[in-house]
């Protein structure tokens, strides 16, 4: 198998790592949690982060630095932090494994993305579905305490800072990062429209920043190594590693971790142990359901953030399904938008009727009584979604339903009426 | 002031306004449905979409852009009629009709309905959506208002105005996507008086009123700007009739009045304008104790003789109004009973009005609350501001009716339910009514001067916060019947007092002319908005 290389998973690729509070130090954890109280400034912690060129992995892949400096100098209102843990995106578990396996470690950094920011409570938002993640977050938080690494004056600091886990009631859309602020302030989870964005306004009317899982557990590596050993991993724009979660039709799914800019094929290929079966490729959807699906001979690239974006579709939050040659790609795209319709929070004209009328279009191919002029109308009907909602679900629906008629239009021609 | 150019034209616009305010006041229609200028802004039904080709940095926005919550900048180019936009905004079109029933022939919202207007515009004329639709149920979710949830474009217009407007939460949003649906909670039905709003904020037929439930076809009624009378705040109103009947009553918008909000009471107001079987049709006298139909031209020399006969003055003649008359009418009522009998004053019935519902504590502005008054007439101010005489518990009016009035001069309805008023006026030798309707004290009157309602009549009235509005006629008032100034200015004639009067303007014109109220004042200057008094004298005097 091939080699990963390994920084987030290193130490539960360890042998006998429990993740505890005592294994996580014993490997050289809480080191930057305890650098950062021991004198550094928030605007260095946040000069490195943007050396490091970290970018943001949930799926939009905005450098975190840079959203961080967002955040306006303390006024009156208090700062907050929001970790992202919802993790909705079909194809998704990464962050679920770097919670349930190693939670202390991207609670280090999100507690120095709250010093950073003058946050003095954080929040970490997880499904509600998700429940041993929630007791194994809080389990972690609770050691902290006791270790007091968080609350009032954190080993003489003076920084104050309590972290709180809220489990969301489990919608796709509480994973959009307003949507998750209304949500969190105990609201029907729906997107806001922006401006102003979180970090003007965000939970309760204050300055606020949500990143996600993955994103903050790569903080504490930022700060005990340096940013430059961060930005030499990857490509430039696309540094440091990435946990990839691959599922499907491949011998062995699962989540690996590579440098930024890894070949795709090679994911598949070599860590993923190829097809099962020893079938063929068919298709790869390559950023969780809300990018657009490749063909098996356009997989050989970069995967990383620019280059898939070049390729037409994006690396979203790292999943990659795969899908063998038995795979109906029609099937494929009904429980997609099946999904998207389910999902979707209704607000937006767009989203809200567009799905649903998809969704229709899309069973009549499943139906056996599609055609040609059909196809082109899933194909005008999801490019009106894309670019007129408030948030990005629009775009998430209606770029992989072009996709899907675009580049399969064979296995929609084998669903025509006779 | 910034100024940004929408389709080309330049808008001038506060700092912090939106495109769509902008465009709006400048004239430009942008269609949209969640927009509305009492309501927070979401900016989710996507109608407003229009191209920001220029910034005012020399950059333009990729995506179409919210007119609704996009603030306009100095130098923007923006535009709300090129391709792209059209696009954006028929699409919207396109999509909202995916799930909509298309029942316009059987829909109380059609012909004032914006889906339908901006389908005639965008829509494409058929459909490409071949599939069932979403449907519910329709019932009525308040003591105004019904639902027809299939007809709904989920603008959350009910939901927000029931927050933050009225502060009763009797909206919200269940289910989402296609499903997404707003609807009040379970087995509740609202009782709160504000629900007339819910129907006039709905831009479709999802919500209407029950009261004007498959009365009338929108595009039929004419509408007559006026004010309502049925209490002491004169929310600005538009009465709303077709072929001298009155269908139903809508409020105008006046920012310092109303704003966009009046209440189901004043709304439910009209009846008693439509009322013509109980209706006073001509001029009566009584002879040998029937009140028997006269002529108005015989009934003024019979009525000024037998006032000779009697040859009461001062105190001996009584003069009660009651706080519907206009204030034309107070003055010219005040004048006969003074220049005609040497009588004064003239007495009303004055019930203050205090604010008659009270907001849930945590609402934050609870204007709308302020909009019922417990004092049931337009114009009790004008009647103090004319000088009349009315304690809240009538104590002169009691000693007035002690004397033991021989001629009782009575215009509208006053004390005609108080039983000590009654018996004591009952034993005078000549009652005058000035009425418009049976009841009242036309039965108990002698003579019965058929009048006009406030639907048929002109005139002014000064609401609690003494801001001066015009009440306008809107209805042809029956063959027999003549308008209350009319009468007063005959009345007086033919006492061989006072001077005639074209109309209600002519009067208040003339008092505009004389020391009081309203000096300085013309009719034409008041507005369709009104005249706040104090405002008034004041530009006056700085003038």
């Amino acid at each position: 198998m091939a080699q990963e290389t390994l920084l987030l998973l290193k130490n539960m690729r360890t042998p006998g790592y429990t993740g505890d509070l005592s294994a996580y130090q014993k490997a050289g954890g809480s080191k930057a949690w305890e650098k950062v109280l021991g004198g550094m400034k928030p605007a260095q912690v946040i000069e490195a982060v943007k050396a490091s060129a970290l970018r943001g992995r949930g799926g939009a892949g905005f450098p975190c630095g840079m959203k961080w400096s967002f955040m306006p100098p303390l006024g009156a209102k208090p700062h907050y932090l929001v970790c992202n843990a919802d993790e909705s995106e079909p194809g998704t578990f990464k962050d679920h494994l770097l919670m349930l396996a190693d939670p202390h470690q991207f609670l280090e950094g999100m507690m120095i993305g709250c010093f950073s920011m003058h946050s003095h409570h954080g929040y970490i938002y997880i499904r509600g579905e998700s429940q041993h993640a929630i007791r194994r977050v809080q389990g972690a938080i609770d050691e902290l305490y006791k270790a007091k690494l968080l609350g009032r004056n954190i080993r003489g600091s003076g920084f104050d800072l309590d972290l709180t886990v809220h489990p969301g009631a489990g919608a796709y859309i509480c994973g959009e990062e307003t949507a998750m602020l209304d949500s969190l302030e105990g609201k029907r989870g729906q997107p806001r429209s922006k401006p102003p964005f979180p970090a003007q306004s965000g939970f309760n009317a204050c300055p606020t920043t949500v990143n996600n899982v993955e994103t903050l557990a790569n903080v504490p590596f930022i700060l005990t190594q340096g940013p430059e050993a961060f930005a030499k991993l990857g490509r430039p724009n696309n540094t440091g590693t990435q946990c990839i979660s691959i599922s499907g039709h491949v011998a062995k799914p699962g989540v690996y971790e590579v440098e930024m800019g890894h070949n795709l094929k090679s994911l598949i290929y070599e860590y993923a142990g190829g097809i099962r079966g020893g079938k063929k490729l068919k298709a790869v959807i390559p950023g969780g359901a809300s990018a657009g699906i490749l063909r098996a001979d356009e997989v050989d690239l970069p995967y990383d953030f620019d280059s898939l974006a070049k390729a037409g579709t994006m690396r979203g939050s790292g999943a990659i399904m795969v899908f063998d040659e038995d795979t109906d790609v029609v099937r494929l795209a009904e429980r997609t938008i099946r999904f998207f319709n389910h999902e979707s929070c209704g607000q937006c004209t767009p989203c809200r009727e567009g799905t649903f009328w998809v969704k229709n279009m899309i069973r009549q191919f499943m139906d056996d009584a599609g055609d040609g002029v059909l196809a082109e109308r899933i194909h005008r009907a999801a490019g009106q979604m894309i670019g007129t909602t408030i948030c990005a679900f629009g775009d998430a629906v209606g770029g992989p339903m072009q996709a899907f008629v675009r580049k399969f239009p064979e296995e929609f021609a084998k669903h025509y009426a006779s | 002031m910034p100024t940004f150019y929408l389709n080309d034209q330049p808008v001038e616009f506060q700092p912090g306004e939106t495109i769509l305010k902008a465009g709006l006041r400048a004239g430009t229609e942008i269609p949209h449905y969640c927009y509305h200028p009492g309501l927070a802004i979401t900016a989710q039904c996507r109608q407003c979409l229009v191209e920001v080709t220029d910034m005012g940095n020399g950059r333009g926005m990729p995506k179409l852009q919210t007119s609704c919550s996009t603030p306009a900048a100095d130098k923007m180019k923006v535009s709300s009629v090129s391709e792209k936009a059209h696009w954006g905004q028929a699409l919207v079109n396109e999509f909202l009709l995916v799930n909509h029933p298309l029942d316009c022939p059987i829909c109380d919202q059609a012909g004032e309905c914006d889906l339908q207007n901006y389908a005639f515009r965008y829509g494409s004329g058929h459909s490409e959506m071949e599939y069932e639709k979403r449907t519910y149920g329709w019932r009525n979710v308040g003591s105004f208002i019904m639902l027809e949830r299939n007809r709904c474009v989920q603008c959350s217009r009910c939901e927000r105005f029931s927050r933050d407007i009225v502060g009763t939460h009797d909206f919200g949003a269940f289910l989402r996507s296609h499903e997404l649906t707003f609807d009040t909670w379970e087995d509740s039905e609202m009782t709160h008086k504000f629900q007339g709003n819910l129907a006039d904020l709905c831009p479709v037929g999802a919500i209407t009123s029950r009261d004007w439930r498959f009365k009338k076809r929108a595009w039929k009624l004419h509408k007559t700007p006026t004010v309502c009378t049925a209490c002491s705040t004169g929310c600005n109103i538009n009465l709303e009739h077709h072929e001298n009947r009155v269908y139903r009553i809508k409020p105008r918008v006046n920012a310092e009045v109303n704003r966009w909000w009046m209440c189901d009471e004043g709304r439910l107001s009209y009846p008693v304008l439509n009322n013509r079987r109980e209706r006073l049709l001509e001029p009566q006298a009584r002879v040998k104790g029937e009140l028997q139909a006269a002529s108005w031209d015989a009934i003024y020399p019979a009525l000024a003789q037998r006032l000779k006969q009697i040859g009461a003055s001062g105190a001996q003649v009584l003069g009660l109004v009651d706080t519907h008359a206009t204030n034309e009418e107070l003055y010219l009522f005040k004048q006969l009973l003074a220049d005609g009998f040497g009588s004064d004053p003239v007495y009303f019935p004055h019930r203050p009005g205090t604010q008659q519902e009270h907001p849930p504590r945590y609402l934050t502005e609870p204007f709308i609350y302020t909009l019922i008054t417990t004092d049931k007439s337009p114009n009790t101010a004008g009647a103090l501001k004319a000088g009349l005489a009315g304690d809240p518990d009538d104590k002169r009016l009691k000693a007035a009716l002690r004397a033991g009035p021989k001629v009782v001069l009575i215009l509208g309805t006053p004390f005609a339910n108080d039983m000590a008023v009654r018996e004591a006026v009952s034993r005078a030798d000549l009652i005058v009514s000035i009425a418009t309707h049976q009841g009242g004290w036309a039965e108990l009157a002698d003579v019965v001067l058929p009048a006009h309602t406030v639907a048929e009549r002109a005139g002014t009235v000064l609401n609690k916060d003494e801001r001066l509005q015009r009440i306008a006629p809107a209805l042809e008032a029956p063959e027999g019947t003549r308008p209350q100034v009319r009468i007063l200015a005959e009345l007086a004639q033919a006492l061989g007092k006072g001077r005639p009067y074209a109309d209600a303007p002519a009067v208040f014109d003339a008092m505009g002319q004389q020391d009081g109220p309203f000096k300085g004042l013309r009719w034409e200057a008041i507005g369709p908005l009104g005249l706040p008094l104090g405002a008034a004298k004041a530009a006056k005097a700085s003038a």
